[in-house]
């Protein structure tokens, strides 16, 4: 056979193996290397630091199971957020995160290695991610080969798509919920391949890890049902699926009711009701296959007919009727918002006022998996060639996975495996097709050509052909084949293969600079620290918002309760330990419109409730003098909304803009908007900075009013280097019962207007 | 911290209780002009009686000054001298209500001219008439001036002594506004009325044509009022500097009745200056019924004993002891809103101690212990403790529940039949056995 270039002879079968599983093991240990050493950009540019919103509370959280023990952690009740509401933070909390750096914790600390928690949540992600190559390995082994599986984990290693979730410092749930997600899949696919009961059972094991860890344990609830009835429908039911699926089912779901946030969620809403069909629907299948075996074909095609549109119609009036009554809890919206865009911004804004919950933009599709988007598309077509069940699940994967990503800017995280795994499989047939020696034998007939022989030297062949064999019936090559009929397909030469492989070569490289480069400048940031480039391109570090968060930490009372807009409740309570008003959590839609309401009143609307909800401290962001365009005054539109979602009456949206719609905060500005609390606390004093000159708001590029506003009811208590964070104390009640307007008009010598005692008669006429 | 503060508290107040009468302290500074300062010697004189040490300082006086460093210098200002219109710069209405929140309490006497005064009482809110308008009156038939009124004590009053004398008064009178924390202490008599006794007749005749708009009615004005301020220190405006005089205190009011006004300057000294009807909470406590540790945290449903211990201040011993007297006070249980709102009674047999215990609401959340009893005259009694109310420990449910019988069965029906079946799995396979061996 004739072979494009030489390859060694004279190997024995063993020692190639060796070879290939040490170069493995090899590879997998530099890809987890590379994997960890690339979420540390955060760690080196900044510091050792929490980062965001959500890690502060699981920071914190983890610092009380640390500290506590796990049943104090379960059983705690914490008076500081949403007060004064509190919050049973045990019941309300997937614990996974926690009780995993808890066990990480106690382990070190048995062996006498005393680390800081603060550390192991720091370094939590990144250790996680190499294990998520691993098992993304695992996966990709099972759907082609190692070296796809190689390919595949170096690919989700260091994808930007995985890593905006997973450097250091960003503890988040998603930060092991990636590796558990991949791994339960894993054990499906194995499980439904051997039919095995323990795989089945591992997978059940990982799936309730992962609705311990995060709330997007439901993706698995809903894909491998999905899954199992797509095998079904193509007429694939086998008992591997059968054991495969109930032993999953049964245990997941059963070991899932244990979360105490999750409860009775899995028997008693919508979107865990999929999952209950299909095994409902197994059973049938199997039950029928049964009957099949023992009764003749005529009388079981009658009886197939019968007994499937009763049952269907049975199961479907019985699960309307249920949700009718009331016990199946309907679709949640932030369900529905999966399904229309627009849903959120209608009904919720609350849900559609988080960032990461818009539909995601074109460019962040490339942005976070650069040319493994185009590969992606690429790798599901080969999975259409082979068609083994679990290329079905890939394919299912990618469908549903490509679907929510579009939706969703924070799904774009459960598309990223599946692309690097259907990449992985294209590139490596890739790889395959022109690495292999062979070339196509003159002297052999066509269909001979069909089976490619082993090569050793690049690691195991599948048993997969190349594009190059049409026998794999697939409708495209065999159409090419039947245009070309005379013609022997085949790579001929080295020039093909040496162009081919090094722009292959190329398109990797560039991947792994572009991976380096959104990772250290678009995904490594804190975001509690920023950090903005001097004159000499030297780095400034702008630490506002935790000079703010240790005056107030060093300068109030431990009971002063700070109100903020939710963003910052979980920084409020993690770096400040202040208890907050509202916080990240954004359960209780009640209690952050009225946090809404006091933002966007007057001074006078906003006094009684700040009063009532004991409120000390009113922290706000503003970015105006910086240019920091994050704040709270671009924030502000969404406090109107949500608050006007509960006080349609008092708040209105249309009233904080000016007549020609414009959103201003200069001297037209509406009067809705000159007497809101947010932006009478952002302005305040400053064009006093400026000295009389124009002073320019940064962020909207617009003149303040010279003459700014005034307070009345709050003072001003603390303003940040560089004005970002500012806190103002809430006026207590005034001595003298009158109103505190008129108070601080009294106290800066103004005369009040001579009253008259209120007549109470009434002339005769 | 509540309980320190007042325990602190206790004891600078013992320390200074021995000599003085007050609750507050027994330094008083007298603002009058020195010609007037001898118009008063019967007041003065009764005061100190009392124990307090008056320093007497001219309206334009430098020193001694009110306030040191904003700590004020005396626990008592009074200023009779209404018809000064200025005062020396550290008197200003700006910085008596600074005194006021430092604790001070404050008698001031007004007039009927305007002063800096008169533009402080609106901020009480007070109504004074327009400048140069009296209280006149036509009753009872006298050979005085009409603005020189004997104003009858009211029949029950906590501040003034019982059976008082009626009281001689001259000058402006001035009306409530609605203000909660008005005491009045003396009003007006019904048949008098404020007008300019210079423009005579016309200007009655124009307010009764305006529907009664400017008419200052008697029955509507009051010549004395206490004011409460929130902090604790009190404030009592006379309408006239008169009613403190020797000439008014020697008057009488009929044939061989003296007039109240000795009676009535010491009683309104007494309440301003806290000697009468103060009251103070000592300590509040809060532990689970039958026990009696106090909890940082409860459970929802929990029996919770709430208990306030109160004193009220006696001037005659100049000490505070335990008073079981409030009959209505209440205790509010609060969580934005009060949860629970219920009597707060006085235990008998244990003087000074108001106990209650209730069955805690079935909601978690932050909750607040909150007394809040103002009453006129009375010192305002404000507390506050938090508690977290959490719900039940993972293990502190029941472990049995009736209603999950059907779950019971189902687990023990399924075991009794994983058992049975594996019995008779058992058995078959030996039998089959068997069989196979006799086959053999």
């Amino acid at each position: 056979m004739p072979t494009a270039f030489p390859l060694p002879s004279d190997l024995s079968p063993a020692t190639v193996t060796n070879t290939a599983s040490l170069l493995r093991i090899v590879a997998l240990s530099l890809i987890s290397g590379a994997a960890i050493a690339s979420r540390l950009f955060a760690v080196i540019n900044f510091e050792s630091i929490i980062h965001e919103f959500d890690p502060w509370f699981n920071y914190r959280a983890t610092r009380v199971l640390a500290a506590k023990g796990f049943y104090e952690f379960w059983n705690w009740f914490d008076p500081t957020a949403w007060y004064p509401l509190g919050r049973v933070v045990g019941g309300t909390v997937y614990p996974g995160l926690m009780a995993t750096s808890g066990v990480i914790y106690n382990f070190l600390h048995a062996l006498n290695l005393p680390v800081d928690i603060r550390n192991i949540c720091v370094m939590l992600a990144p250790g996680f991610s190499a294990l998520t190559a691993w098992a993304t390995y695992m996966f990709t082994k099972e759907m082609k080969d190692e070296s796809a599986g190689l390919l595949a984990a170096a690919f989700i290693g260091i994808v930007p798509g995985y890593i905006s979730r997973s450097v250091a410092g960003s503890y988040d749930n998603e930060a092991i919920a990636i590796f558990l997600l991949m791994f339960t899949f894993y054990c499906w696919i194995k499980a439904l391949k051997l039919g095995s009961a323990l795989f089945g059972t591992l997978a059940a094991v990982f799936y309730f890890y992962m609705v311990a860890a995060w709330g997007g344990y439901v993706f698995i609830t809903n894909m491998i049902p999905l899954h199992g009835l797509v095998l079904i429908l193509m007429g694939r039911f086998t008992s591997r699926l059968y054991v495969a699926y109930s032993s999953w089912y049964v245990i997941g779901t059963l070991s899932s009711m244990q979360v105490p946030f999750v409860g009775f969620q899995p028997v008693s809403t919508s979107e865990h009701m999929a999952a209950l069909g299909v095994f409902g629907l197994l059973q049938i299948v199997a039950f029928v296959q049964l009957v099949r075996s023992h009764v003749s074909s005529k009388q079981f095609q009658d009886l197939l007919f019968v007994v499937l549109v009763t049952a269907g119609l049975f199961g479907f009036a019985a699960f309307v009727g249920l949700t009718y009554k009331g016990a199946i809890a309907p679709w949640t919206g932030r369900f529905y918002s999966l399904w229309d865009t627009g849903y959120a911004k209608k009904h919720i804004p609350i849900i559609a006022s988080v960032s990461e919950h818009q539909p995601t933009a074109w460019p962040s599709f490339f942005m976070d998996l650069q040319f493994l988007i185009f590969l992606f598309p690429a790798g599901v077509i080969l999975c259409f060639h082979q068609l083994r069940d679990e290329h079905v699940f890939v394919i299912i994967y990618a469908v549903m996975a490509s679907y929510f990503a579009g939706v969703m800017v924070r799904l774009m995280l459960t598309l990223t495996p599946v692309v690097c795994v259907a990449s992985a499989v294209a590139f490596s047939t890739l790889l395959d097709t022109y690495v292999d020696a062979a070339e196509p034998d003159d002297a052999v007939a066509p269909a001979d050509s069909a089976t490619p022989p082993e090569s050793g030297a690049t690691a195991k062949k599948p048993k997969k052909a190349a594009p190059a064999a049409p026998s794999t019936g697939s409708a495209l090559s065999d159409l090419v084949a039947a245009a070309v009929p005379n013609k022997k397909k085949g790579i001929y030469g080295l020039d093909t293969r040496f162009a081919i492989i090094v722009n292959a070569v190329g398109m990797l490289a560039f991947f792994v600079f572009h991976c380096t480069w959104a990772t250290a400048s678009a995904y490594s940031s804190p975001s509690v620290v920023l950090a903005s480039q001097n004159a000499d391109g030297s780095q400034h570090i702008i630490d506002d918002f935790r000079e703010a968060y240790y005056w107030l930490r060093q300068n109030t009372p431990e009971t002063a309760v700070v109100m903020s807009w939710w963003d910052y409740g979980y920084q409020i309570a993690g770096m400040a330990d202040r208890p907050t008003l509202v916080d990240n959590n954004t359960w209780n839609n009640t209690h952050i419109a009225t946090v809404g309401k006091a933002m966007s009143s007057s001074e006078e609307v906003a006094y009684p409730i700040l009063r009532k909800h004991d409120v000390d401290y009113v922290l706000v962001i503003f970015g105006g003098l910086l240019g920091y365009s994050g704040d709270d005054i671009n924030k502000f539109l969404w406090m109107v909304r949500i608050a006007q979602g509960v006080w349609p009456e008092e708040i209105q949206e249309p009233n904080y803009f000016t007549p020609q719609g414009e959103y201003r905060v200069d001297e037209h500005a509406s009067p809705a908007m000159k007497n809101s609390l947010m932006y009478k606390m952002s302005y305040y004093r400053f064009s006093e900075l400026f000295g009389g000159g124009p002073s320019t708001d940064r962020v909207r590029n617009q003149q303040v009013p010279k003459v700014g506003p005034t307070l009345d009811y709050l003072d001003e208590a603390y303003t940040t280097e560089n004005w970002i964070v500012r806190i103002y104390q809430v006026r207590s009640e005034d001595l003298l019962g009158r109103d505190l307007k008129s108070a601080n008009a009294f106290a800066k010598g103004k005369k009040r207007k001579r009253s008259k005692p209120v007549s109470r008669r009434r002339p005769i006429l | 911290m509540l309980s320190f503060c007042t325990f602190v508290l206790f004891f600078l107040s013992l320390s200074g209780l021995l000599h003085a009468k007050s609750s507050d302290g027994d330094s008083v500074l007298v603002v009058v002009e020195e010609a007037h300062k001898k118009d008063f010697t019967i007041f003065f004189d009764s005061l100190k009686e009392q124990g307090y040490e008056l320093t007497f300082r001219a309206p334009k006086d430098e020193t001694p000054v009110v306030a040191e460093h904003d700590v004020p210098s005396f626990a008592h200002i009074i200023i009779l001298a209404s018809e000064s219109k200025n005062f020396a710069k550290d008197i200003t209405p700006q910085s008596l209500v600074e005194l006021l929140s430092g604790g001070t309490n404050l008698l001031l006497a007004l007039s009927t001219k305007q002063t800096a005064l008169s533009s402080l009482a609106a901020e009480f809110s007070l109504i004074l008439p327009p400048p140069s308008t009296p209280l006149v009156s036509f009753f009872p038939e006298r050979k005085d001036p009409l603005t020189v009124i004997p104003v009858p004590a009211p029949a029950s009053s906590l501040i003034l002594s019982p059976k008082l004398a009626p009281v001689w008064f001259s000058g402006a009178p001035h009306a409530l506004g609605n203000n909660p924390f008005l005491v009045p202490i003396l009003r007006a008599p019904a048949e008098s009325f404020a007008a300019d006794t210079d423009s005579g007749a016309d200007a009655l005749v124009d307010a009764t044509e305006k529907g009664g708009e400017g008419f200052w009615a008697g029955s509507q004005l009051s010549v004395a009022t206490g004011f409460q301020a929130l902090g604790g220190a009190r404030v009592t405006w006379v309408g006239g500097v008169d009613l403190f005089s020797d000439k008014f205190a020697k008057k009488e009011v009929s044939k061989g009745v003296k007039s109240g006004n000795t009676q009535f300057a010491r009683d309104v000294a007494a309440w301003t200056f806290q000697e009468s009807l103060v009251l103070r909470i000592d300590s509040t406590t809060h532990h689970l019924a039958n026990t009696t540790t106090p909890l940082e945290q409860y459970t929802t449903n929990d029996n919770i004993e709430f208990s306030a211990h109160i004193s009220r201040f006696n001037p005659k011993k100049s000490t505070w002891e335990p008073y079981s007297g409030i009959k209505d006070m209440q205790l509010e249980f609060t969580m934005l809103d009060p949860h629970i709102r219920t009597a707060l009674l006085p235990v008998p047999g244990s003087p000074g101690k108001y106990s209650v215990t209730f069955r805690a609401p079935d909601r978690h959340g932050v909750f607040k212990f909150v007394i809040d009893y103002k009453r006129k005259g009375w010192t305002h009694l404000h507390s506050s403790t938090t508690v977290a109310l959490v719900p039940p420990r993972h293990d502190g449910y029941p472990r049995f529940l009736s209603a999950a019988w059907p779950y019971y069965a189902g687990a023990i029906s399924t075991s009794v039949g994983f058992f049975l079946f594996s019995a008779a799995w058992l058995a078959g396979e030996s039998r089959e056995k068997k069989a196979k061996a006799k086959a053999q």
